[in-house]
């Protein structure tokens, strides 16, 4: 990388340079190349504490048995155990089902609202109106959702009134149907998260375009489909993975609404870990899935997320 | 760790605390110490009473007074220990309490009475609800508890116990003179001892019943309700929960809890018990996937055919609201169902429900199961064990158990004294059926690891209700977990942290007793 | 030209319907959480769910006299002011090294700080909870702070570096050649030019802090540290069960403010929600 700085900095310090002694613009020259190290360091320091040391001592655990006493070193116990133990894969599961069925609606919704947002002159407005669920706060949206369908039985209610079933949805007992109360309320939460972007994305492209296709009698729709739409490529990709990365570590909502629900159907693998760890009190076992997180997490972000951030960056 | 409604004790202190208690903190804050002498103990024990402690809305509504006491003056321990000894002997020293963090507040007003009467002061040591299991069990491996006293969830006593982590206290009861017998056996054997010692004086003494809704019955019966007879076994409670469910749309015929974990279990063991199933056999073998825990989750899975439809994820907050809501024509849950319902403020059905003696299962016993309540114990390391025996007397003595139980706050009296009181029964709805049937309670041995049990075979029990796997299958795979826990507790390996003979006579108190009807 | 004009008001109709039904999505269950709020318990829970209660503001009393909601108010607060803060402290100059200048492993480093925006919580959680039990930090807002600022530092440094790639060199040189240093043109040029969009990054980085759950389940136990999303799963123990009312009144106290605050920065959302990635 060629280093620009210096040789700036060096030439504004030329000219003062004949009444400096050699030594001290040396110092100078190396404090600026080292400035912006600097200038970074303490953000990564921070970053490193708090997900290196974790991350090794989570490592480390992992290969103990640990409850309260003293820690029992077991090797491979533990990740042979997860290997063979049926309630982690049903989290592996579960993470990936609910994950990609929420993603795919959330995404469908926000670029066929988008689509017809864009344009209106009434943009302004809906946006505020459609922000309104991403800011209340994760555990109130849970809440408001097991009141909604479970408790308060109001989602039965409304489809026994409009005639469509004669009794009230039995949720808990169904592993698909818990799934969907937590898949409608990460899309009713999050999709407007998706639909700010999109909307910012088309208002951004070029006008000129759209008005030539319109003129040759291209209709909205095929507009959208073939020239919006691919240019939006980028945007998409972005959007998605970081929704993904989030909807991966559902938490909130499982532990409000389902608590895992029947047999372990909606039990997502942060609650696996958090169900392991402090309420089995079996953290090196624990520690072992978030290992196995971890590892999965590094090879999705070398993979994924580097092309489509670094890339994006020009 | 969550210990969500049932299990928490937050219920007696914010309750006492929004009621009476408030006023009466302040009376007392103002009487103490003039030139550094304790107030006369009669006056204060004049303050613990009916017209101090039970909230205003609930004395004028049921009309309750101090002529109309709800307990026995002469079993209730405040009233016949002697102060003047506990003051001569122990006043000016420091007891450390552990305390459920948000309980503090109200737990410092709902001691200052037991600081004037014995001049001892209590240093309260606030733990996370949440966390309360695990940081008292850090605080008693690090050898050096910080507290003295505690109250916990009973079914932990094993893993407190076992390891030598509570302080004896059989001297301290026969000293200060405790009525340890005025507590009803599955009580005083399964919450209050652990291999033969005295470890701990019961609390919260829960029981699980069978409740009816009163005008739903009397449309199939044809005629009022008989207790004994309307339901008289299982296979009519699933009948009855047959023809009910649906009654009226939003009503279903049975309230079940069935969620993953201990509910189900609670669940199970409450039905199982009346089939006869015992959990373990002499050495500790488990047998309840035999036919008396078979035939105890088959029932469970005829019921939840009729049962409220959130009851695979019901624990108790659920199904409480459930059952106060009017959404359930019978409900399976603690005693406690029996009581809140009684009051407008918190009831949808009011007047309108019934608390049956526990439905018989053929071939099998009457065994109203005492399943969870809680405990309160002394740390082995603590510095003051006889103030902090003291203080827990206290906190459990018949009076102010029976003012719970009328403040309807979940926290259950246990004693004999109170539960056959007039009075009291006629402000607690179960009183009579409960006391009644607690000399014939089932309940599960006190044991080292007994809280993952709960859990394990409950997320079975639970795979079960919702279809996954059979009945079979699941008591199978529990009891196959069971044995891993238990093996990783230390049992098996010819020295059980457990005597069996010990804890059996606990197990069931009503062996070769005459049923109460 | 008559096609296009009907095919406009076509689509004119089909667009308002489903703009439409997808605000009422939105606002429906918002709405019926409000009146939720206002009704007595006994009108929660109920064999056929009640649409229009009765009037009441018991669970306004309860969550001030029963509760401590000053506190935990008082916890979200300053948690998450002292993370955005943090944050700020570290990101920026942070953010200015990784876009105003060029040096080796300069893209890695911003990779990294990128790539903990992906660490899920519960990877860490149970280290963090550890180290945080042995320091004694558990339960203080302290470590809420610490653990907020961590979570959202690589949103602010990517949000900031952003809106710093958009400064032209030129501002900077003509500082430069002033014999200006680099401090100081930071200080006084660069963050004022950037000042939108560090504004953004503090609004975004206080909606994930408020939304955080897991950490704040795990290290806050008592009022001391109850924030408001955690005290919320609270309410729901002792002998009441589910307190739907309260929950209903504070998640609307801790609504309204947010909801003032993205609006007024709506224009910024999207290039803050993508962290640069797209420019709004």
């Amino acid at each position: 990388m060629s280093d620009t700085t210096p040789s700036r900095a060096g030439a504004a310090s030329v000219a003062s340079a004949r009444v400096r002694p050699v030594r001290l613009r040396r110092r100078s020259r190396r404090l600026k190349v080292w400035f912006p190290y600097l200038l970074v360091a303490p953000a990564v320091i921070y970053l490193l504490l708090i997900t290196l040391y974790p991350g090794i001592y989570a490592i480390i655990q992992s290969f103990y048995a640990v409850k309260f006493g003293p820690w029992r070193p077991v090797g491979f116990d533990n990740y042979i155990q997860l290997w063979g133990d049926y309630q982690f894969w049903a989290a592996m599961r579960n993470t990936l089902i609910i994950g990609s069925i929420s993603l795919i609606l959330q995404c469908f919704f926000a670029l066929l609202l988008a689509f017809y947002a864009y344009r209106d002159p009434w943009v302004q407005g809906w946006r505020i109106i459609f922000l309104v669920p991403m800011l209340f706060m994760p555990s109130a949206v849970a809440f408001i959702y097991k009141l909604a369908f479970l408790d308060g039985r109001v989602f039965s209610d409304i489809l026994i009134r409009l005639g469509l079933i004669d009794y009230n949805l039995a949720i808990q007992s169904s592993t698909w149907m818990s799934r969907m109360v937590l898949i409608i309320a990460d899309v009713w939460q999050w999709t407007p998260f998706l639909f700010i972007i999109f909307v910012a994305a088309l208002q951004g492209q070029d006008e000129e375009v759209e008005e030539a296709a319109r003129l040759d009698g291209a209709s909205w729709w095929s507009i959208f489909w073939n020239i919006s739409l691919p240019l939006m490529k980028p945007v998409i990709a972005v959007a998605l993975i970081l929704r993904a990365i989030d909807i991966t570590t559902m938490f909130a909502n499982v532990f409000i609404i389902t608590k895992g629900g029947p047999a372990f159907g909606t039990e997502t693998i942060s609650y696996f870990i958090y169900r392991t760890g402090f309420k089995s009190f079996n953290f090196g076992y624990a520690s072992a899935a978030s290992v196995i997180m971890l590892i999965l997490t590094i090879i999705i972000a070398q993979v994924v997320v580097k092309r489509a951030f670094v890339s994006s960056r020009s | 760790m969550t210990f969500s409604g049932k299990l928490s004790r937050r219920s007696f202190m914010k309750s006492t605390a929004a009621t009476g208690m408030s006023t009466l903190g302040a009376g007392f804050a103002s009487q103490v110490w003039a030139d550094g002498h304790l107030p006369d103990p009669q006056s204060v024990l004049d303050q613990i009473s009916i017209a101090g402690y039970v909230r205003e809305d609930y004395r004028n509504l049921y009309s309750m007074s101090d002529d109309k006491p709800f307990w026995d003056n002469s079993k209730d321990w405040i009233r016949t220990v002697d102060w003047e000894a506990v003051r001569s002997e122990l006043a000016g020293s420091t007891v450390r309490f552990a305390i459920g963090a948000a309980d503090t507040e109200s737990a410092a007003e709902g001691l200052e009475p037991f600081k004037q009467l014995s001049g001892i002061e209590v240093e309260l040591v606030p733990i996370p609800d949440d966390s309360f299991y695990d940081k008292a069990l850090a605080e008693f491996i690090s050898g050096n508890a910080s507290f003295d006293a505690l109250q916990f969830f009973s079914p932990w006593l094993g893993d407190f116990a076992a390891p030598g982590f509570l302080y004896p206290l059989d001297e301290y009861a026969e000293k200060w003179g405790l009525p340890l017998d005025d507590f009803y056996d599955t009580y005083r054997l399964n919450y209050g001892f652990f291999n033969g010692t005295m470890y701990g004086i019961p609390f919260d003494c829960d029981i699980q019943m069978v409740h009816v809704r009163k005008a739903y019955m009397e449309q199939i019966l044809g005629g009022e309700v008989d207790r004994v007879n309307s339901v008289p076994s299982y296979d009519e409670l699933i009948r009855v929960s047959k023809e009910l469910n649906k009654v009226e749309p939003g009503v279903s015929g049975v309230g079940l809890m069935a969620a993953p974990g201990f509910w189900s279990t609670y669940t199970w063991e409450h039905i199982s018990a009346q089939a006869g199933m015992m959990l373990f056999d002499e050495s500790w073998e488990p047998i309840f996937n035999g036919d008396a825990g078979m035939k105890g989750l088959e029932i469970i899975l005829e019921l939840a055919k009729n049962a409220n439809e959130g009851h695979a994820g019901a624990g108790w907050p659920e199904n409480r609201a459930a059952w106060l809501g009017g959404q359930v024509a019978t409900n399976i849950s603690w005693q406690d169902s029996g009581t809140q319902a009684m009051r407008p403020d918190q009831s949808q059905i009011v007047d309108d429900f019934v608390t049956i003696y526990e439905p018989r299962i053929e071939g099998g016993r009457f065994a109203p199961p005492n399943i969870a309540g809680s405990t309160s114990c002394v740390s082995a390391s603590a510095q003051n064990p006889e103030g902090a025996f003291l203080m827990l007397g206290f906190l459990t003595t018949a009076s102010i158990m029976a003012m719970n139980e009328a403040n309807a706050n979940g926290v259950a009296p246990g004693y004999r004294s109170v539960l056959e009181n007039e009075n009291l029964q006629a402000v607690s709805q179960p009183a009579k059926v409960w006391g009644d049937s607690l000399d014939h309670a089932w309940c599960s041995p006190r044991l080292p690891g007994a809280f993952p049990i709960e859990q394990a075979i409950g997320n079975e029990i639970n795979r079960a209700v919702v279809g996954q796997i059979t009945a079979k299958e699941a008591l199978d795979n529990a009891a196959a977990a069971v044995k891993r826990i238990m093996t990783d507790n230390g049992f098996y390996a010819g020295n059980d942290p457990v005597d069996y003979a010990a804890a059996a006579p606990g197990l069931y108190v009503g062996e070769g007793k005459d049923l109460p009807f | 030209m008559a096609s296009v004009r009907k095919s406009r008001s076509e689509s004119l109709f089909i667009r308002y319907l489903i703009l439409g039904a997808w605000a009422l999505f939105c606002l429906a269950p918002v709405l019926w959480f409000l009146s939720v709020g206002l009704r007595p318990r006994v009108e929660i829970i109920t064999p056929r769910p009640i649409y229009w209660p009765t009037f009441s503001l018991d669970a306004w009393h309860m969550i001030w006299e029963d509760w401590p909601m000053a506190k935990y108010l008082r916890n979200s607060v300053l948690a998450i002011l002292g993370s955005v803060l943090i944050d700020l402290v570290l990101a920026i100059p942070a953010a200015y090294s990784l876009s105003r200048y060029t040096y080796r492993g300069r893209d890695d480093i911003g990779f990294y700080i990128l790539s903990t925006r992906m660490m899920a919580p519960a990877i860490v959680a149970i280290p963090i909870f550890f180290l945080f039990r042995n320091m004694g930090l558990l339960d203080t807002i302290w470590a809420l702070m610490i653990i907020y600022a961590a979570v959202n530092l690589s949103i602010v440094t990517w949000i900031i570096r952003s809106y710093m790639l958009d400064i032209p060199k030129e501002l900077e040189d003509a500082a430069r050649t002033d014999g200006a240093s680099d401090m100081r043109i930071l200080w006084e040029i660069i963050i004022p030019a950037v000042l939108p969009g560090i504004i953004t990054a503090a609004v975004i980085a206080m909606i994930f802090a408020i939304n955080e759950f897991l950490f704040t389940l795990l290290i806050a136990s008592t009022p001391d540290a109850y924030t408001m999303s955690v005290a919320l799963a609270n309410f729901t123990g002792g002998s009441d069960g589910v307190i739907y009312n309260a929950i209903a009144l504070v998640a609307f106290l801790a609504f309204v403010p947010v909801f003032l605050v993205v609006v007024a920065i709506q224009k910024h959302l999207s290039r803050g929600l993508t962290m640069g990635a797209v420019k709004g």
